[in-house]
């Protein structure tokens, strides 16, 4: 479970112009479930994300994760509790490496290397065997019906097909927490609901996810098992 | 003052560390008025934002102190050239009041500063600040160590002029002379001897025992520090004069000299080196306790007393070798 407590994100505080994105948000992510973020363009759902998955730290408040599997940082054991946002940036990268696995909106793929290569580059900084990631890489392609694009160039996919890259690249380091920010924004309605469909799948494996949307083919999906909205930074029905 | 690239370098970086250390002290002083990592106030998580930046250029500016301690003998030793009577590092320090304390005073900070390295070190391997506190209470001890160094270092330095006459080093460390150093220079060497190779023998032991064990830290730090003291005294007394060649020559600056391959420096180097690693595994044992640091604290002392035997070992080798290869026979 990851529970926020009196979190507040202030871009250029102390100067001029400062500005609130997240509001004294507390709320309570169970785990093995879907909690989906609804509201408008900035509302502070993807700042509450950024802060969530380690990308960035809040002005003020706390973030805790329950239940970490062993071996999350050497010092905890199987079922320990970790405050996110004090931790130094070393610790911070085992946590974003070994817990969160990410979907962008814009999927960030990297253009000019091929789709296997893609997926396996979050492990690179592992240090693990290149044998093993590459074949659980092909493995999680596999998955997404993407084999036959192993080796081609990203920049020749579809829209739905960088996506499914993009998951699997989520995936590669085996995450207990799937965070996907707008993942539909660029998906027609087919497409759309693939994806919902494959993160059925995820949620029955266990995962945990994380997902904001404005569209109701994600929050009004019943997979969705907490929708939380936000507006103006605040969370105004739902938590 | 001699404007010499030694001497402007050592006001300059004495200077800048001055500046960071005052700087980081005040942010010290912050922290730890104000820490609490149960809070998670704006002030709370401003502090630990805070602490990245100043650990880091403390670290920096510490790692220049300890250097710059080298670079002040190798200055004094290059400039004695400039005064009437000098023959090495000796008579330059020698020239004002402020040259032998102000050396003493780089060793001192030099000690402290590696100690709070180690320390950094250590708080880094835990996710929860685990050292945070006794990291910034020495900060603050060693600050004003520094800003005194500082001064003084810029005392001696402002005060070098050519024209002075200052005494050699044969003269400073010559038997019958009255002072602690011309003492430490009489002390004879079936005195010393003993003594040296049973303060090596009980460092190896703890050492040892600390190793196999993981107890006895607190007795390794101590003979760690014991074994440079004894060393320094016991290369005044005895080693040094088998690397001159001379029975009557007890100069410990002469060694920095290129006649004598520079010996001087692995010398110092090693001994120095080897206290600041022995004095940090004392310095972490009574943190073994914190949950954080279970795991990583005994592996990082079994490194440092392992690093801080091996380099007493070398520093042993290297007077060694020079004691049995010397023709001279005492």
């Amino acid at each position: 479970m990851i529970e926020l407590s009196r979190v507040v994100k202030t871009y250029q505080a102390g100067l001029a112009t400062p500005f609130t994105a997240v509001d004294d948000v507390s709320l309570r992510i169970p785990a093995g479930k879907v909690t989906v973020l609804k509201g408008p363009s900035g509302s502070g759902k993807t700042t509450l994300l950024t802060l969530i998955g380690c990308m960035a730290r809040p002005t003020s408040g706390r973030i805790h994760l329950h239940g970490l599997p062993a071996g999350t940082l050497p010092q905890l054991t199987e079922g320990d509790a970790l405050e996110i946002t004090s931790l130094p940036e070393r610790f911070l990268t085992a946590i974003r490496r070994r817990t969160f696995g990410f979907i962008f909106q814009q999927f960030n793929l990297v253009r000019g290397i091929s789709v296997l290569e893609n997926v396996m580059l979050p492990t690179y900084p592992t240090g693990e065997d290149h044998a093993w990631v590459e074949a659980r890489a092909i493995e999680r392609l596999g998955e997404l019906g993407l084999l036959r694009h192993l080796h081609a160039s990203v920049d020749r996919l579809s829209g739905g097909e960088a996506q499914r890259v993009a998951i699997a690249r989520a995936l590669i380091n085996e995450p207990a927490v799937i965070i996907a920010d707008e993942p539909t924004a660029h998906l027609d309605s087919r497409l759309s609901e693939d994806f919902m469909e494959l993160m059925g799948q995820f949620k029955a494996a266990g995962k945990t996810l994380l997902i904001t949307s404005h569209d109701p083919i994600v929050h009004g999906s019943p997979l969705a098992d907490v929708v939380v909205e936000m507006r103006d930074g605040r969370i105004v029905a739902g938590s | 003052m001699i404007q010499h690239p030694g001497v402007l370098a050592l006001l300059l970086a004495s200077g800048l560390v001055s500046l960071l250390l005052l700087a980081a002290g005040w942010q010290g002083l912050r922290i730890l008025r104000g820490w609490n990592l149960q809070s998670g106030s704006e002030v709370q998580l401003d502090l630990e934002r805070r602490t990245y930046l100043v650990s880091t250029l403390v670290a920096n500016a510490l790692v220049i102190q300890i250097l710059s301690l080298f670079l002040f003998i190798f200055t004094a030793e290059g400039l004695h050239t400039q005064f009437v009577g000098a023959m090495c590092a000796a008579g330059s320090l020698a020239v004002n009041a402020f040259g032998y304390p102000t050396l003493l005073a780089k060793i001192a900070t030099c000690l402290v500063a590696g100690v709070w390295l180690i320390l950094h070190r250590a708080d880094t391997q835990g996710h929860d600040y685990p050292l945070i506190r006794p990291k910034y209470v020495l900060l603050l001890i060693l600050v004003p160590m520094v800003l005194a160094e500082t001064w003084l270092q810029a005392s001696y330095l402002a005060g070098l002029k050519a024209d002075v006459m200052t005494s050699c080093c044969g003269s400073l460390f010559g038997q019958g002379r009255e002072g602690l150093v011309a003492e430490l220079a009489g002390l004879p060497p079936r005195i010393m001897q003993p003594a040296f190779w049973i303060t090596l023998g009980a460092f190896v032991a703890a050492g040892v025992l600390l190793l196999r064990t993981r107890r006895g830290a607190g007795v390794f730090s101590v003979l760690s520090l014991a074994f440079l003291l004894v060393s320094v005294t016991s290369l005044v007394s005895f080693f040094c004069l088998y690397i001159y060649e001379l029975p009557t020559h007890h100069c410990p600056f002469c060694l920095l000299q290129r006649e004598y391959g520079f010996v001087g420096y692995p010398i110092y180097g090693t001994l120095l080196g080897g206290a600041i690693l022995g004095l940090g595994v004392g310095a972490l044992a009574p943190f073994r306790a914190r949950k954080s640091l279970s795991e990583a604290l005994p592996r990082m002392q079994a490194r440092l007393a392992w690093s801080a035997l091996v380099l007493a070992l070398i520093f042993t080798l290297i007077v060694g070798i020079w004691m049995v290869l010397s023709p001279l026979k005492l």
